[in-house]
């Protein structure tokens, strides 16, 4: 009799069913493609202060090696530095470890660096850019300047360059309205949109599926009330809402990401809730309620697992949601104060009698291809679970 | 039918109460309250004026009372039966007649159901004209996709309508404002609003110069059209589709040199993508959606031959004036629903053409058109019909942003200041109306269904 | 001008599916006569319905395609005939019926509609009042009541056989030579295929069509026709007068499927129902008392000290209905409506119906899979309704069920392992993991599977290697009590065979007490001890099986006997 442990690691699960469903979704070329500018997204986010910023990333001075992007690094760039690389390594090693295993170690690592960083990191707080093209950083013996040697907020004051001049040589997107550097600040700007996307939508689907549980599960007077509930989120237009909620509680990043969390987990409910609904009545179920299985591996187990799919779907729609609902919010003028945002810049494009269009385009353009991946991703994910999917989630 | 019309309508009122209770609470909750924005705009004032515009809203909104008791107030007033309020602040009798009074608004100063009055209309157009418009275009194309499944115009037209969603409203209204509204680039239509100023004055219909110019127009557009016909009823493909595409090429020419700058990418560029597009469309072997096509191009070119050739004395007319105004904003506010439809509308057709009964009406000799336009496409309808609730939502959010850019004055604009402002009676109003009339849109979407599909019926 | 009707010759018929194409029909051939039934009978995947379908080219373009091979129906071949003409002999020279008439009927219009709708197709000159009346005629003709008024109903309005009905006026209504008929009944209760057959024996006879009838069913074949052919994996391996090839088959596959046949089966192992010495206890009549109807039902011997396994008193589910402004219950769907019976040890006692009857929700309550609205249920003494789920918990180690659908009856996500060992952790049964590891490959190699698949996913599996996996399932805790809700209906009939066969030998093994839920009579016959026949959630008839199958008392469970088409009625 063999046990799972003297079975090699090609004979168990050769093709376990969540692999199978992977496989699958990797099929088109639409989602390669849309994977692709996922991928280039998270690096220009990750590495951002290595990509586009007005200091050198390592200069040698009198014979003196020092690296000054370093002291300027922030607690939120170690974090997120911290788990990028987790990420990696995980996926790198060879060890099989589960989804929680996975999410425990970024969480941990990530948390942990952050702890850390804020004890040790203490980049200044006010950053004079012009400095940086003074004698102190430009007559060395060299230099390596990152690809884009703008910082976002560097409004190249000592330069009397002129806000919102079209793509040249200088400014291979041109500039905006500050005087900032345009590729600059998208790419720190696109940190900004993946993480509200993802953590958004996290919260979002948090709530859901716990108020979608219950009411799945028990139904009665709690279903009526939940679903009272979901209704009344459902009838406000979510642009409304968001309006709402930003103008009476502030904009920082965390408040937004909570607020766009808040007020978009009506779907999720939804969801949980008819495929709870489904798989009551399925007969793996009944069985496991026949054999008298404890009600936490009922669900957690049997039920949730089997739930999960269209969810995911859900969730890739989501993001792409959540990151135009930020757009919409910078772009009406109610967005994030200080930091760079996409639909701020889009914004500047037609506030002027001219038309900017390095403003629209480029912006605007990046908005697009996000929603545009994400979308794509959400779709193929769809088709490889359950083609008669489409049908019943109608328009999204 | 009438207890399950009545019982809808009941619980609508939860809801409605449920939407009011949200916002009033996040007003209530947020650092400063509900009277915040009073305070800043009363900062410059002297004390004794101060003071007494304190006094007056106090007592009028009861400002200074705990959160719950304000919004019983405000729940007072604005449902038609409840307690009159005297002038003074106090509560009267309770009547049954008592009428909605929605308040003033802090920022204009103006009675809010004035405001509303005003602004609702002007959103209510925008809209009813955007519906059946997305309707119309998805079902056309959702049919020939279907019909034309795994073929050209399938593959190429499901890229684009995927392509079309994804475009975020904000960024299609920058990018058609900028282009073809912008005295540097396509000055053809208007910048802002929905009507220029001096049109309040034109009489309702254009109005010609002189009857040569009448004459010129309509010989523009049978022109036009004509010669448009012509070309799609043409057999030989090839030929036709050249001579379309050297049309194209025509019409980018002439695009490139309407603009106000001289782009050499404009020069090059628009030719190319005119021929593309010409030879395309001549390519397409459908004859109806060709002469719709190539008829409408040909009818839009004769009409502005026409105009240049015209002479002075041409008075638009109210309703050009509007219309004009007009077709920018709905086409941003269309093309994400018509997109999304369209997709629905392909889906619902194939899985219903592969149905039984379509196998059956195929048994029983009927043509492959009888089969699609008898029996499939009614039942196709359903999907799409169930979504109408959905898009009333989504078309108000659209509203907000397309008005916004376009600074049309809808209620979609007042959303947005209102919150900017935080002016409580204007935002509660807003929410609650615009919940009611979605929760009416899913009223009118369900019972549309009991008419279209026999099955259901409501008890 | 001979009376040969339609000439398949040599058909083939390719499917393509992404990148595979599909050998569905590999060069049949076979001849229909004027006025005769040919039926073709195979197992699913054997492609029969497939050939029904190729003789009308109603397959999709973009998948199917005939390489090879020609049908000629008046001596045309349909295969390249162009369009407008096939479209002409559509519906008016030949028509068809399918098997789901709920979805081949279009919900949203009338059934007078879609008839008039093929009258008026092949007879342009057809007035609609002409129309109307032939399409009433038509309705009257398959004996729907009321036809005049039900003209304007919606297909969801009428029942299954009603709704066959309305398939089979439509087909008729341009009165073709030939109908085929693509499994009419397998959708359909016993007693409403019984007249559906008969109905259209009788339309056969008055208007002298062909009939090409397709089905799985032998008893079906031995009814209706007069010539069969045997299918196999797209190949025609057998054919011949029914009779002939009924009683003495000349191919392998052919001996194999009739010897799987369930009448067929209780003959070969000899079995003489109510010979069986392990039974003792009579099942106790509703509303009398037990002292005194256990001499009553007492099959033999007079053992009746010993108790019952299960004690059902009473039992009642039923269903509110809702309806009103307040959502108040105007009345109850009675499922379950005052059932009382007894369950000896070691029986395997049917429960027989069709469907709707209460069956599926009677077992269920029994597990307390389902809530009971009143009554008792007891085992072993104890009783078991209203028992708190902790207070349950040993019991329902103590009784276990299968379940009908291959396809949701297990967690796709599971491996077959943790399926078969989480309830055995639960319940304590093994002291280790490696023991229960041990014992759940013995419970896969009792199902007759290979130790190894403890290792795999479901979805990895047939339809019948996963009922097997469920009955693994059941058995794995030791149960004196096994619920079977219909597990073999979706099955192929030679797969049910083998499933049957290994439930008796578990059951002589364990001791078992099985409760077996079915609509299928020749199931009942050969499997089990005793029989219970259920009609609208009341028992009608109980007793040896013998008894209740050969000499009938209930007036419905006679209907019932008697609409089951057998082998021995051959046509």
């Amino acid at each position: 009799m063999t046990n799972k442990a003297q079975l090699s690691k090609a004979q168990v699960s050769r093709e376990s069913f969540g692999r199978m469903i992977w496989k699958r979704t990797l099929g088109g070329v639409g989602v390669k493609l849309a994977l692709t500018w996922v991928g280039i997204l998270v690096i220009a986010a990750v590495f951002a202060p290595f990509l586009a910023n007005s200091m050198p990333l390592i200069m040698s001075k009198d014979g003196e090696v020092s690296m000054p992007v370093l002291r300027y690094l922030d607690t939120e760039d170690a974090a997120v530095l911290a788990a990028f690389v987790t990420l990696i390594g995980l996926w790198l090693l060879p060890m099989h470890l589960k989804l929680r295993s996975w999410l425990m170690w970024i969480v941990g690592v990530t948390a942990a660096v952050a702890v850390l960083a804020s004890l040790m990191l203490k980049p200044p707080q006010l950053i004079i850019y012009d400095d940086f093209r003074t004698a102190a950083y430009t007559e060395v013996d060299w230099r390596l300047m990152p690809p884009i040697p703008y910082a976002p907020t560097d409004y190249l004051r000592d330069q009397r360059a002129l806000p919102l001049q079209a793509p040249s040589i200088q400014h291979w997107l041109g500039t905006e309205e500050n005087g900032g550097d345009v590729l600059s600040r998208m790419i720190h700007a696109s940190r900004i949109a993946l993480s509200i996307g993802i953590v958004a939508t996290s919260i979002a689907m948090v709530i859901g599926v716990i108020i979608g549980g219950f009411m799945g599960y028990f139904s009665g007077l709690v279903d009526m009330i939940g679903m009272r509930l979901v209704e009344v989120f459902e009838s406000i237009p979510t642009l409304f809402l968001l309006l709402t909620f930003v103008a009476f509680f502030g904009r920082s990043l965390y408040m937004m990401m909570i607020i766009i969390g808040v007020t978009s987990w009506s779907g999720y409910a939804r969801y949980i809730r008819a495929e709870f609904l489904k798989l009551r009545k399925q007969d793996y179920v009944q069985a496991a309620v026949a054999s008298g299985l404890p009600l936490r591996s009922i669900l957690f187990r049997h039920m949730l697992p089997n739930g999960v799919a269209p969810l995911l779907v859900a969730m890739s729609f989501g993001v792409a949601a959540a990151i135009l609902a930020e757009a919409t919010l910078s772009f009406l003028g109610l967005g994030l104060v200080d930091a760079p945002s996409w639909g701020q810049m889009l914004n500047q494009a037609v506030k002027s009698a001219t038309f900017n269009w390095w403003m629209a385009v480029f912006p605007g353009g990046a908005i697009f291809m996000t929603v545009f991946a994400y979308t794509l991703i959400g779709e193929a994910f769809r088709d490889a679970i359950d083609p008669t999917l489409a049908r019943a989630t109608g328009v999204n | 039918m009438l207890t399950y019309l009545v019982r809808r309508l009941l619980l609508m009122i939860p809801t409605l109460l449920g939407i009011t209770i949200v916002v009033f609470a996040v007003m209530a909750l947020s650092p400063g309250g509900v009277g915040a924005q009073l305070a800043t705009e009363t900062m410059d004032m002297k004390p004794q004026e101060r003071q007494a515009i304190m006094d007056y809203y106090n007592k009028r909104y009861g400002l200074d009372q705990p959160a719950p008791v304000q919004y019983l107030r405000w729940l007072n007033n604005v449902s038609p039966i409840g307690f009159t309020v005297n002038n003074d602040g106090s509560l009267g009798t309770f009547s049954f007649t008592k009428g909605m009074d929605l308040g003033d608004s802090f920022h204009y100063g103006r009675p809010v159901s004035d405001i509303l009055a005003e602004r609702i209309p002007i959103t209510l157009l925008l809209n009813v004209i955007t519906i059946p418009l997305i309707y119309v275009l998805a079902i056309a194309i959702g049919v020939k996709a279907a019909t034309d499944r795994g073929g050209r115009f399938d593959v190429g037209s499901s890229v684009i309508m995927l392509a079309l969603w994804a475009i975020p409203t904000m960024l299609a209204g920058v990018l058609l404002l900028g282009f073809f509204a912008n005295v540097q680039q396509w000055h053809w239509f208007p910048t802002a609003g929905i009507g220029s100023r001096a049109a309040q004055d034109m009489p309702f219909m254009p109005h010609w110069g002189s009857l040569w110019d009448v004459g010129l127009l309509f010989l523009g557009v049978i022109l036009g059209t004509g010669l448009a016909v012509w070309l799609s009823r043409w057999d030989e493909v090839k030929k036709r589709a050249l001579v379309s595409g050297g049309v194209g090429a025509l019409i980018g020419l002439w695009m490139a040199a309407a603009h106000a700058e001289h782009v050499w990418f404009n020069w090059i560029a628009l030719p190319v993508l005119g021929a593309a597009i010409g030879y395309g469309l001549g390519k397409m072997p459908s004859f109806a959606w060709r002469v719709a096509t190539l008829g409408i191009i040909g009818t839009g070119m004769g009409i502005v031959l026409a105009t240049q050739l015209m002479g002075p004395g041409f008075v638009r007319g109210f309703l050009f004036d509007r219309i004009w105004h007009l077709v920018l904003p709905i086409i941003c506010l269309s093309y994400g629903g018509f997109a999304a439809l369209a997709k629905l509308t392909r889906t619902s057709l194939l899985e219903n053409l592969s149905s039984d009964y379509a196998r059956t009406a195929r048994a029983k000799g009927l043509s492959d058109k009888d089969v699609l336009w008898k029996h499939v496409f009614r039942n196709s309808l359903l999907p799409l019909i169930t979504v109408t609730a959905g898009l009333l939502p989504s078309l108000l959010s659209g509203s907000l942003i397309v008005e916004n850019i376009f600074s049309i004055n809808g209620m979609g604009q007042l959303a947005v200041e209102a919150v900017k402002s935080r002016d409580r009676e204007m935002v509660l109003s807003i929410t609650w109306i615009s919940g009611f009339l979605t929760l009416v849109g899913y009223l009118i979407a369900d019972l549309l269904y009991t008419l279209v599909d026999p099955r259901v019926s409501y008890d | 001008m001979s009376d040969l009707l339609l000439d398949v010759r040599d058909l083939h018929t390719y499917l393509r599916t992404g990148e595979e194409t599909i050998k569905a029909v590999d060069g049949i051939s076979y001849q229909i006569k004027r006025g005769e039934t040919f039926c073709l009978v195979g197992e699913s995947g054997s492609g029969k319905s497939i050939s029904a379908l190729s003789v009308m080219r109603l397959l999709p373009a973009a998948i199917a395609s005939h390489p090879a091979g020609e049908i000629v129906f008046q001596q045309e071949n349909l295969l390249t005939l162009p369009d407008a003409a096939l479209r002409r002999i559509r519906g008016s020279r030949i028509a068809m019926i399918f098997q789901e008439p709920m979805t081949s009927l279009n919900p949203v219009l009338s059934i007078g509609a879609q008839i008039m709708e093929a009258l008026q197709l092949h007879n342009p000159g057809l007035s609609t009042a002409e129309a109307e009346e032939r399409t009433i005629k038509a309705l009257e003709q398959v004996q729907l009541p009321n036809a005049r008024r039900r003209v304007r109903d919606f297909p969801h309005q009428l029942s299954g056989g009603q709704r066959q009905r309305v398939m089979i006026a439509m087909a008729l209504a341009c009165e073709p030579e030939l109908l085929i008929a693509d499994e009419p009944t397998t959708a359909l209760d016993v007693t409403v295929q019984a007249e559906i057959l008969r109905l259209m024996r009788e339309l056969q006879e008055s208007t002298g069509m062909s009939l090409l009838f397709i089905t799985h069913d032998f008893g079906v074949v031995a009814e209706m026709a007069h010539q069969v052919g045997v299918m196999q994996q797209g190949k025609l391996v057998e054919k011949g007068v029914t009779e002939q090839v009924l009683r003495q088959p000349q191919h392998a596959y052919t001996q194999q499927l009739l010897a799987a046949v369930p009448e067929n089966l209780a003959r070969q192992a000899g079995r003489i129902r109510g010979d069986n010495p392990s039974l003792t206890l009579p099942i106790s009549k509703e509303g009398t008392s037990t002292s005194a109807d256990s001499a009553l039902s007492l099959a033999r011997g007079d053992q009746a000290g010993v108790s019952p396994l299960i004690e059902v008193k009473n039992l009642k589910v039923w269903f509110p209905i809702k309806k009103g402004l307040f959502r108040h219950t105007v009345d109850h769907v009675k499922a379950v409506d005052d059932v009382s019976f007894e369950l000896p040890k070691g029986g395997i006692v049917a429960l027989v119906g069709e469907s709707g009857c209460g069956k599926t929700t009677l077992g269920r309550a029994i597990l307390q899979l389902e809530q009971p609205t009143s009554g008792s249920v007891k085992m072993r003494g104890t009783e078991l309704v209203g028992l708190s789920a902790k207070a349950l918990q040993p019991w329902r180690g103590r009784m276990q069920i299968a379940f009908q659908d291959p396809q949701s009856s297990l967690n796709p996500r599971l491996l077959v392992e943790t399926t078969l060992t989480e309830p055995m952790k639960v319940h304590d049964i093994g002291n280790n993991a490696e023991e229960r590891l041990e014992l759940a490959g013995d419970a896969l190699e009792r199902v007759q599977l290979k130790r190894d698949f403890l290792w795999r996913y479901p979805h990895e599996f047939s339809g019948g290697q996963r009922q097997r996996i469920g009955l693994a399932r059941a058995l794995v805790l030791n149960p004196a009590f096994i619920v079977c809700d219909e597990i073999t209906s979706a099955l192929d009939v030679s797969v049910q065979a083998e499933i049957l066969q290994l439930l008796l030998a578990i059951r002589a093994e364990r001791d078992l007490t099985l409760l077996f839920v079915t609509h299928n009579i020749g199931v009942v016959e050969y499997l089990s001890d005793w029989t219970m026949v259920m009609y609208q959630g009341k028992i009608v008839e109980r007793g040896p099986t013998a008894q209740v199958c050969g000499d009938p008392q209930d007036a419905y469970t006679q209907k019932l006997l008697a609409g089951v088409p057998r082998l021995d009625k051959v046509a």
